[in-house]
């Protein structure tokens, strides 16, 4: 593999909404189409609450009318059912051109599930797969989400890790169409846990996974100003 | 269906982008693809219009199958919607909608490229057929119907526009619809963890392609067990199947091998390995006998637009890959060193790309490093030839004037495809390939 990969990393200091970081992901995506030499990217943030589907996600999984929902909805170019974002939960999104990583989506699954347990790990907690059910879980309850959606193998979206997060918002939703399977959050095993702690480790974790070199935007490739 | 992953079987249309009639421009997206978690854009990799959605959003289809018909022009729409395409076979015109080969465009799979080696699949179709009495079929149809006896022609359609599905040839088998996919499609290349080594000098690794070749000793149960086939297995037993349709032979050749050996001694401290000389060697060769490193497709014979030499590389769990040296004749020996120790590495951390395992033209099976004396291989589908390679041992030689001597020979082995290469073809190829390595292998190194 090549030796090390250029990747920025974006980490916005407060919540972004849905849209907003779904249009810099979209913003980095073109970049890539552009330029095909052009820096990889992650996005490490949080969300204020909303619920977004898949594409091809359906609504039956939905304990509310979609058109009022208890906090906004979004239907995004994602594979997978609905989910949940909100404070106190740490998404990563990778931009990157996944032809420089094997271009195998279920590898690239695979892959984040395996950046999530490498954190775990570091934690002292022992995350697993569980075949067939992409994400990753803890105790048979599911800790991190994983959607996905690439364009000319440039990928989109990517985890969602429960922090301490309040779990009440999954309540009104079938999360990723699986009934009978629980949520959970790191701070139930881990008293005290912040995404500030987290943050870094997930960022170190994904950046072994892919062989990148991280680093801050240049003034030029900055997403939003400080 | 493209292939997305390699342990992709099947996938899910999630949304046409276009609508039969629309125009579509090369690279523009067509359709949205899912497989597990994940979405794919696919693209057209030509521009024309989408004449027909074969498989509605919603539906799943097994990678490899024709889910829509591009057409070069306005006027072929209808044609295609009719099931009667009128261009004649040389036109790329009625081609099928994804399933990208290139490497820029494309949600390219591993599967998708049509002279991939082991990556069975031309998952591009075959446009139905033609009107007049032809028959439209899909491509796994054509080759169950051929497995199991069936005349198409005899056959009712009941795919769209009356194509023949491979159910329908199941039924008239009388089989049970429910019969393995076979061919179609998936590749091989998987999160496979790692290559058997390469022997410490650097021989190459390699393995039978009929999978028997795991290093000594090795299993993948214990006895008494049962143990299912992983993704890459059963990806190489599609493809090993696949090969039971084509009609191979066999042609041996001895080679002695003692100034091949001497040179080789001469270049190691530059970092050349045996693998790279004999590709080096089998490139040069099938520059000069390009119909050996052809292969058979529906609409012909294909010959390649470079000498890509694979080389079979057995997995420590089991399975095969087949990492290529891309234009083994031009490159020099010593970046084709260098390229196969990190396509060796890379493989055991599967990171290898798509159209670096998938686009060999000719084969390479080396057995060398365990001292047997012959084998022969099976043909990866979508190449016309393999060669296996066995140890190169001393041997009591009787020369041409009556004296004895004691020479280094290696046996060679070709597998090839009667369609496409005949028997004197792989005659020639393999005397030139010997009077190569056993009168001028310097000249490798040029």
């Amino acid at each position: 593999m090549d030796p090390l990969l250029d990747a920025i990393r974006f980490e916005p200091p407060a919540p972004v909404e849905f849209t907003q970081a779904w249009r810099w992901q979209q913003q980095l995506r073109e970049r890539l189409l552009n330029n095909p030499a052009a820096p990889e990217a992650l996005l490490l943030l949080q969300h204020p609450p909303c619920y977004t589907l898949g594409r091809g996600a359906s609504t039956a999984f939905l304990r509310f009318d979609p058109q009022a929902p208890p906090a906004p909805l979004h239907r995004i170019d994602r594979g997978g059912e609905v989910t949940h974002h909100l404070p106190g939960q740490l998404v990563l999104y990778p931009v990157l051109d996944l032809q420089r990583h094997g271009a195998d989506l279920h590898c690239y699954l695979r892959a984040l599930e395996g950046v999530v347990i490498t954190v775990l790990a570091e934690l002292g907690l022992d995350g697993e797969r569980i075949e067939g059910l992409t994400g990753v879980w803890l105790e048979g309850r599911k800790l991190a989400a994983i959607g996905v959606g690439a364009r000319r193998w440039i990928s989109q979206h990517g985890l969602a890790l429960n922090v301490n997060c309040d779990l009440t918002g999954f309540e009104a939703i079938v999360p990723c169409g699986l009934k009978g399977r629980a949520v959970a959050r790191l701070s139930d095993w881990c008293p005290g846990i912040t995404p500030a702690l987290v943050q870094p480790l997930l960022s170190r974790a994904c950046a072994e996974a892919f062989g990148l070199t991280l680093r801050p935007p240049q003034p030029t490739e900055r997403l939003w100003r400080c | 269906m493209p292939a997305l992953s390699s342990t992709m079987t099947e996938g899910k249309i999630v949304e046409w982008l276009k609508q039969p009639g629309d125009r579509v421009e090369r690279g523009e997206s067509v359709l949205v693809v899912e497989s597990d978690k994940a979405d794919m854009d696919v693209e057209a990799f030509q521009e024309g219009f989408l004449a027909a959605v074969l498989m509605q959003a919603g539906g799943t289809a097994p990678v490899g199958e024709t889910i829509g018909l591009i057409v070069e022009s306005e006027a072929e729409i209808a044609a295609a919607q009719a099931g009667a395409p009128s261009a004649p076979a040389a036109a790329p015109a009625p081609a099928a909608a994804p399933a990208p080969p290139s490497p820029v465009a494309a949600p390219a799979a591993p599967a998708a490229v049509p002279a991939a080696s082991l990556p069975v699949a031309v998952p591009v179709a075959v446009a139905p057929a033609a009107g007049n009495g032809r028959v439209v079929a899909t491509p796994r149809a054509r080759k169950l119907a051929s497995q199991l006896g069936v005349t198409l022609e005899a056959l009712k359609g009941s795919g769209p526009h009356g194509r023949i599905q491979a159910e329908d040839v199941e039924r008239a088998a009388g089989q049970p619809a429910s019969v393995a996919r076979v061919a179609e499609g998936s590749a091989p290349f998987t999160a496979a963890a790692s290559a058997s080594a390469p022997a410490a000098a650097g021989a190459p690794s390699g393995a039978a392609a009929n999978g028997s070749a795991a290093p000594a000793g090795q299993s993948f149960g214990r006895p008494g067990e049962t143990v299912a086939f992983t993704t890459l297995q059963g990806a190489v037993n599609r493809n090993m199947l696949a090969s039971l349709t084509v009609p191979c032979f066999h042609v041996g050749y001895t080679i002695t091998t003692d100034r091949l050996d001497a040179f080789y001694k001469q270049v190691k401290s530059k970092g050349v390995t045996m693998t790279a000389l004999l590709a080096k060697a089998v490139g040069v060769v099938l520059a000069r006998h390009p119909q050996v490193n052809a292969a058979a497709s529906e609409a012909g014979m294909v010959y390649p637009a470079a000498v890509n030499v694979a080389i079979a590389v057995a997995m420590d769990d089991g399975g095969l890959v087949t990492p290529v040296l891309k234009e083994a004749d031009r490159t020099d020996l010593y970046s084709l060193s260098r390229n196969w120790a990190d396509l060796v590495a890379r493989s055991r951390t599967k990171q290898l790309k798509p159209d670096e395992y998938s686009t060999g033209t000719f084969t390479l099976s080396n057995l060398g490093m365990f001292g047997v004396d012959r084998f022969d291989a099976i043909l990866p589908p979508g190449t016309g030839a393999i060669l296996a390679v066995a140890a190169s041992r001393p041997t009591v030689v009787a020369n041409a004037d009556g004296s004895i001597a004691v020479k280094r020979q290696m046996q060679v082995n070709l597998t090839a495809d009667h369609r496409v290469i005949y028997g004197a073809h792989g005659a020639a190829f393999l005397k030139d390939l010997a009077d190569l390595i056993e009168h001028r292998p310097e000249s490798l190194a040029l």
